[in-house]
């Protein structure tokens, strides 16, 4: 069984989700897309944020990307995750393309700039690529820590 | 290299209310794919970031290619979101085959979170080079 990401996965949610497509599909298909193929295309990588109660993860659904060309930075509470792929390398030099029925994927270079919640130790940031998505936690300072009160009885 | 499989998979049947239903049904995406034809074949890339090799269902059935996968648990159990851009828990999309390809020698593979499928042409459709001889 599949366990929703978060908990956004209420009906109102996926209404206003639908809602949403719907609109995209309106506007990039009929409107501005010429070729209404590729409405499906995301333009920058998603990005989901959680926390728990001693750090906060940042969740990048960027597939196809080298690891060694991910480029992370943070200047105070900015954090900055650049990164790009290129899909007409993906084929090989060896293959004779003859045309191509589908182009949808995101191919180019992009930047995604988030402010971090304040309270935040970022002098340790983890990251890994995994499958396709780059997980990013930052560990809460220890004053901004949940912290379990012990009541005494006397 | 994943498994190509024949036949259909069997339908998934979970109890509780129809309210834990709604509730528990995964949100399908789409995914977006490029599909380039080559000399010798198709080849079939999609993103489905999130998704391991195990969790992937690639199958064919009559001239109809469809393929599955599930976004693997990564988050702790104890997580509140701050911020949902993306709240898929499964990728799922259907082709509908030419007559031209080889089902039999179909290839698939998963890398960083992109499926990639090679559907060969069958050998009497690819182009054949006919030598001229002078005599």
């Amino acid at each position: 069984m599949l366990r929703p990401w978060f908990s956004l996965s209420d009906p109102i949610w996926q209404d206003f989700d639908r809602l949403n497509r719907e609109m995209e599909k309106i506007f990039n298909e009929n409107y501005f897309s010429p070729a209404g193929a590729a409405s499906s295309r995301v333009p920058m990588p998603a990005v989901n944020i959680g926390e728990t109660s001693d750090q906060v993860l940042i969740y990048l659904f960027a597939p196809g990307l080298d690891p060694k060309g991910i480029d992370l930075t943070v200047e105070k509470n900015m954090l900055t995750i650049s990164a790009g792929r290129d899909t007409a390398k993906e084929l090989g030099e060896e293959a004779k393309v003859t045309g191509y029925y589908r182009k949808e994927r995101f191919s180019g270079k992009f930047r995604r700039v988030i402010a971090l919640p304040e309270g935040l130790d970022t002098s340790t940031i983890g990251a890994k690529y995994k499958n396709g998505i780059l997980s990013i936690s930052i560990k809460k300072k220890e004053e901004e820590k949940t912290k379990k009160i012990e009541v005494k009885v006397d | 290299m994943a498994k190509v499989k024949g036949q259909e998979m069997a339908v998934k049947t979970e109890g509780g209310t129809p309210q834990e239903q709604q509730r528990l049904r995964p949100v399908v995406v789409t995914p977006p794919v490029d599909i380039y034809e080559l000399e010798d074949g198709v080849v079939l890339f999609a993103d489905m970031p999130g998704v391991p090799k195990k969790n992937l269902d690639v199958q064919v059935d009559k001239n109809v290619l469809t393929i599955k996968g599930e976004i693997s648990d990564i988050v702790p159990s104890d997580i509140s979101p701050l911020y949902v851009e993306f709240n898929g828990k499964a990728y799922e999309r259907a082709f509908t085959l030419g007559p031209d390809v080889d089902v039999s020698k179909i290839e698939a593979t998963m890398n960083a979170g992109v499926l990639k499928i090679f559907l060969p042409k069958s050998e009497e459709v690819r182009p054949k080079k006919i030598e001229v001889t002078v005599e």
